[in-house]
């Protein structure tokens, strides 16, 4: 086997790659350890996700041995900012949907999300709110009849 | 004749003033995110899959399928137009197709392009009607042994054809596999990895998984690069190709048909192989190669027709045997177990209005794309002006209405935040997520099969290698799994089919 010297990227997505599977497919094996095992013949409900979980785990090995050893691919940088902006939307959508209602969760859900952008301005987020909560009700509301609160309790 | 009958049932079904309406909602909505920036197939099929739950089965996949293709032909209009591929399977076509437009002919581009799709559309349509039956018979005398050894095959070429690292796609598939199995046990009652919370015992919802890896996580790849695109109204002079153009479009659309139908079969196969292969193959066969690159008819018709026919014939796997090939006809899989059918063989013969409507309307469609094509053009060129920053937050609130419409709970939107968190990981390693879709759809059928198999044998593994069916299937699968990890092991990088999205 040849060794091809490549320079170390900063950021090896192999490594990360190799431990993420590694530790996912461990905590499978663990959590499937807990179910009746049963038999080849029989197999119990924890065989099956054991088999894949050491499968998955000894990938993930693989992987990360290879990132160590050839370099492997660069990892991509994380946009952090929009990630906890659009998550945070996503969330507080689903939480205002069902406490004060669509009217409500639409705006804020824009809103947050919008801040993500660089293109951010409190004109555009309220234009988009308005248009984005009027074709709510025609189509969601008023025509496919989705039982969703406008204005909740 | 069987096939007229059943095509006449098809044909029945899919001309109804109903789906005819979602047919072509489909194709429009379908084009549409073929040209907008930033919105793939995948993406807009999952956030509209909540809606087409409320429809009949058959004209919800109606109108998803309609989505697909409808992607195909939008994607080349801009390819051709702004030389940006609205969609992965439309890349080669930028690289003849915007020339032509460049030479002023813009428009005989676009009319080679949808006329082409048209004839693969046609062909492709009637290879579905005529295999499939034939197909789902041999389906048939499938036992558990011989569905496992499929699902094997099925997962590892779809893992190798997609692209990215193969290993990496090995290991998402098999994260998939794990997360479809939360929830009960099918024999046993047993709640898996629950963690003792009520809300997962029906297993992880399906849209949100997509959702979250493929909706959300393109929005916060593409939010950064936001920026405004400039497009020139191209000139519509000379909207039909002469009869030199013509002549030059014929053999390579007829050869581009036929790669790309057979390349859809394929698991993992479908449109962006056909047309890779397509333009290879004009470009060998070609008499002037040096024209290639520079507006060659060839090189815009071929891979056109293989696109699209590749597209159409990859619905083979998925109707007859229940085997999605791609993220899209995973999506279509999960859309027919919400209405309670079973994909698989037994579709074409309990629900035979869903099977042959569903191949009737993909003619209709494509039949209406021509027509719809080259007269919106103008609106078209619009619509690629559209700023990211309008579009993400509307993708987003649809989405999470969708979300809630599936059972008129919150919850899946938790998921769908925690999937676009994992979405995102999956980006930065560079693990493509379609292999992990595919294994979520399949992770309980795998397993069921593999445990039915066992109980037949009494435990006796080498069950899997007396059925020659299953050797056969399970040897392609090994062979081409060292196939590729050798080469790249030695060199130590994935070279297999490395492509930025």
């Amino acid at each position: 086997m040849e060794f091809v010297v490549s320079a170390m990227p900063k950021r090896n997505a192999d490594i990360e790659a190799g431990l993420f599977f590694t530790l996912f497919g461990g905590l499978t094996v663990a959590l499937s350890l807990q179910y009746n095992l049963g038999t080849i013949a029989a197999m119990g409900p924890g065989l099956f996700p054991l088999m894949l979980g050491t499968l998955l785990a000894i990938i993930g090995l693989v992987i990360f041995i290879k990132g160590i050893l050839f370099g492997g691919e660069e990892a991509r940088s994380l946009p952090l900012w929009p990630i906890i902006m659009i998550t945070a939307s996503l969330l507080v959508f689903a939480f205002l949907l069902l406490t004060v209602g669509l009217a409500f969760a639409v705006p804020a859900q824009v809103f947050i999300a919008l801040r993500a952008s660089p293109h951010f301005s409190l004109m555009r987020a309220i234009a988009l709110s308005l248009g984005l909560l009027a074709f709510c009700y025609v189509v969601f509301v008023y025509f496919l009849g989705i039982p969703v609160p406008m204005i909740g309790i | 004749m069987d096939l007229y009958n059943n095509l006449g049932i098809g044909f029945e079904t899919a001309l109804s003033l109903h789906n005819l309406a979602f047919c072509f909602i489909g194709v429009l909505v379908g084009t549409a995110i073929g040209i907008l920036p930033g919105l793939g197939p995948l993406a807009t099929i999952a956030m509209l899959l909540p809606l087409t739950y409320s429809l009949e089965p058959v004209t919800g996949l109606i109108m998803i399928a309609g989505i697909y293709y409808g992607a195909q032909y939008g994607g080349s209009t801009t390819a051709i137009l702004v030389n940006l591929p609205g969609e992965s399977s439309s890349i080669v076509s930028c690289l003849d197709g915007y020339q032509m437009a460049r030479n002023g002919r813009a428009g005989a581009a676009l009319a080679i392009a949808a006329l082409g799709s048209f004839f693969a559309g046609t062909v492709a349509t009637i290879l579905i009607a005529a295999f499939s039956p034939a197909l789902a018979e041999v389906a048939f005398l499938f036992g558990p042994v011989e569905y496992f050894a499929m699902m094997v095959l099925g997962l590892t070429a779809a893992t190798l054809l997609a692209h990215g690292s193969f290993i990496k796609g090995v290991a998402m598939v098999l994260t998939g596999l794990i997360l479809g199995l939360v929830g009960a046990d099918v024999n046993s009652g047993t709640y898996r990895f629950t963690f003792g919370s009520f809300s997962l015992t029906e297993g992880i919802e399906f849209v949100a998984v997509a959702m979250g890896l493929f909706a959300f996580t393109d929005i916060l790849t593409n939010i950064r690069a936001d920026t405004a695109r400039e497009v020139e109204a191209p000139s519509f002079a000379n909207l039909w190709m002469t009869r030199k153009e013509a002549r030059q479009a014929a053999f390579p659309i007829l050869r581009g048909t036929a790669i790309g139908s057979l390349l859809g079969l394929l698991p993992g196969g479908g449109a962006m192989i056909s047309s890779f292969a397509s333009y290879a193959i004009e470009k060998r066969l070609s008499k002037t190669p040096e024209q290639f690159g520079h507006g060659a008819v060839a090189g815009l018709a071929g891979p056109e027709s293989a696109n699209n026919a590749g597209a159409q014939t990859s619905f083979i796997p998925m109707l007859t045997l229940g085997i999605p090939s791609n993220g899209v006809m995973a999506l279509m899989i999960g859309a027919l177990m919400v209405h309670n059918i079973a994909p698989g063989p037994y579709v074409m013969v309990s629900n035979p209005e869903i099977f042959w409507g569903l191949i009737a309307s993909m003619w209709i469609g494509n039949a209406m794309l021509v027509v719809l094509n080259l007269p919106l053009i103008p609106l078209w060129v619009r619509l690629i002006q559209v700023h990211y920053w309008i579009l993400f937050p509307i993708i987003l609130t649809v989405c999470c209405v969708g979300l809630y419409s599936i059972s008129n709970r919150v919850l899946p939107i938790y998921f769908a935040a925690g999937f676009t968190v994992m979405g995102c990981l999956f980006w930065r390693m560079r693990a493509e997520a379609a292999p992990l879709l595919l294994g979520f759809i399949l992770g309980p059928l795998m397993e069921e099969h593999f445990r039915r198999a066992l109980l037949l044998s009494d435990g006796d593994m080498a069950i899997f290698y007396q059925s020659p069916l299953s050797v056969a299937m399970l040897s392609i699968a090994a062979v081409m799994c060292l196939v590729v990890l050798l080469p790249q092991i030695r060199r130590g990088r994935s070279v297999a089919f490395t492509e930025e999205t």
